[in-house]
């Protein structure tokens, strides 16, 4: 047994099917007798980079335990999927329990965006008040 | 003030960490420059290469 984590860069054109391809990923998962520990849904994220002509990616990190052998026929099911248009498995000491940075700065950003739209309300509602003074 | 300080753990996901360590042209700053321990400089090195990878740092400034 060993701890591995995947990264799963999806397309995200197809932000729709992500939930069913997510569903059909961990059914694959424990057939070959992988354990999920964590999952985490990071979301649409600006890619460094272009890959395949995509500028954006949904990215998905899962924490899983398996046998290194079942780790192939995995991979091997899933690299011709269209979904995904990067992957990697790599193996890790420990498993981070804590939330990842990259989950985090997506939720902040989320926040932030929440805030603004927040702060204007807020400012408008002000200048309703004064409108009526 | 070192710019180049270290927590405890890190690895290929703390971007923000790992942008310190690079160039404005995407090259990986040498240990003689960065000063820090060279198991470290190994590690930082090996999460770099694994995030310019996952497209989460590039790999130069001229990318196509």
């Amino acid at each position: 047994m060993k701890k591995y984590e995947a990264v799963l860069i999806l397309n995200p054109n197809l932000s729709a099917k992500v939930n069913s391809f997510l569903k059909e990923f961990e059914s694959i998962l424990k057939k070959n007798s992988f354990s999920i520990k964590k999952t985490e849904d990071i979301g649409r994220r600006q890619l460094s980079y272009s890959i395949n002509n995509h500028n954006k990616g949904h990215y998905v990190i899962f924490n899983i335990e398996g046998d290194a052998s079942r780790l192939i026929d995995i991979e091997n099911k899933i690299k011709f999927n269209e979904l995904i248009i990067r992957h990697l498995f790599i193996a890790v000491k420990e498993h981070q329990v804590e939330d990842s940075e990259l989950l985090l700065d997506a939720k902040n950003k989320k926040s932030d965006v929440k805030d603004i739209d927040e702060k204007e309300h807020t400012q408008k509602e002000k200048e309703d008040d004064y409108k009526d003074e | 003030m070192n710019r180049y300080e270290l927590p405890k753990k890190f690895d290929y996901k703390n971007v923000n960490l790992l942008k310190k360590f690079i160039t404005e042209t995407g090259k990986i700053i040498p240990a003689r420059v960065t000063g820090i321990t060279s198991s470290k400089q190994r590690k930082i090195t090996r999460y770099i290469k694994i995030a310019r990878f996952l497209a989460l740092i590039p790999y130069t400034d001229t990318h196509k």
